[in-house]
């Protein structure tokens, strides 16, 4: 990642909840990118996306383990930090194989600081 | 020189932020505290420098055939598993993934020995899942102080709550209240160890 640029990919089909998230992490000097599907993530991470992922669980056609599966099968996982967020309080066993690589998990509805906190840490892993 | 004081953290989701919370302020703690979290192995030099900055004990990544130190967190390295020798010195290998992860808590958790002289301390923090909850048994039956996170500090709660089903916890703690019982455990460290 460019020294400075605090990049921030969110994965949710729920458009609400991604004019939320990009109206408060922009509003935090964040450069966000949203998609509405696991593929569509997956094309960004092809194209060179690098940063903080956050990512939905329930989606139509890939949800979000799969995706992660997706991520890491195909060996994109490198410089992407991956935390869930999701209004499931607890992660279902599809999460089993994927504890390496799932580092946090953010519950909605989420506080706009909090938000900011976790996604500032992760970003200040990927100097 | 082997510590007297030996902590064994294991964490998996949620546990950057709640290792931090835990950490944060600690002075140079007089035992050697070994750190399992599950992550990718990219992170491993980042959550090294993350804690560096928050805790005056030194901060490392764990090496192999290192001898433990009191005042020193070793980050166990992702991809190898982390055990101890029976002279307290760091074994890093390879080996086959346990509860679909390496290094695994159980396995650097069951490799702590009975010893009078060391005294012991187990602890299981937010994660999805069962592991730890096997090794912080094994922790409990060598005679360690155990302890699980509680719900409400938890991200995800699973680890815990698995540790706490195997009925070896002694206490279940907030993240203030683990950092207290840490610090009270081993103990300060007058000079920094690097």
């Amino acid at each position: 990642m460019e020294k400075g640029v605090k990049r921030v990919m969110i994965v949710d089909d729920d458009e609400s909840v991604i004019s939320v998230v990009k109206k408060v992490l922009e509003a935090n000097g964040m450069e966000v990118t949203a998609v509405t599907n696991g593929k569509d993530c997956l094309k960004e991470l092809e194209a060179g996306f690098k940063g903080v992922l956050l990512m939905d669980v329930v989606m139509p056609e890939m949800d979000g383990w799969d995706t992660i599966r997706e991520i890491v099968k195909k060996g994109l996982i490198d410089h992407v930090i991956i935390s869930m967020l999701t209004g499931k309080d607890e992660p279902d066993t599809k999460m089993a194989d994927l504890k390496e690589y799932v580092l946090d998990y953010i519950k909605k509805p989420f506080k706009s600081t909090d938000l900011v906190k976790v996604v500032n840490e992760y970003l200040s892993y990927l100097k | 020189m082997k510590p007297y004081k030996l902590v064994v953290i294991g964490a998996s989701a949620g546990g950057p932020r709640i290792i931090k919370e835990v950490l944060d302020g600690t002075p140079r703690l007089n035992g050697a505290v070994i750190l399992v979290q599950h992550m990718p192995k990219f992170v491993n030099k980042a959550l090294c420098e993350s804690l560096e900055k928050i805790s005056d004990s030194n901060v490392k990544i764990a090496e192999h055939g290192e001898e433990l130190s009191s005042g020193c967190i070793y980050i166990a390295p992702s991809e190898l598993h982390l055990t101890l020798t029976d002279d307290y010195r760091i074994n890093l290998s390879k080996g086959e993934k346990v509860h679909f992860v390496c290094p695994s808590i159980d396995v650097t958790m069951k490799s702590v020995k009975e010893d009078d002289s060391v005294s012991k301390m187990g602890i299981i923090l937010t994660g999805m899942g069962k592991d730890g909850a096997e090794g912080l048994c094994h922790m409990k039956s060598v005679g360690a102080v155990t302890i699980a996170q509680d719900e409400k500090t938890s991200i995800v709660y699973g680890m815990p709550k698995e540790a706490i089903k195997a009925g070896c916890v002694d206490y279940q703690l907030s993240t203030d209240e683990i950092r207290n019982k840490i610090i009270a455990f081993t103990g300060l460290l007058k000079e920094r160890v690097f």
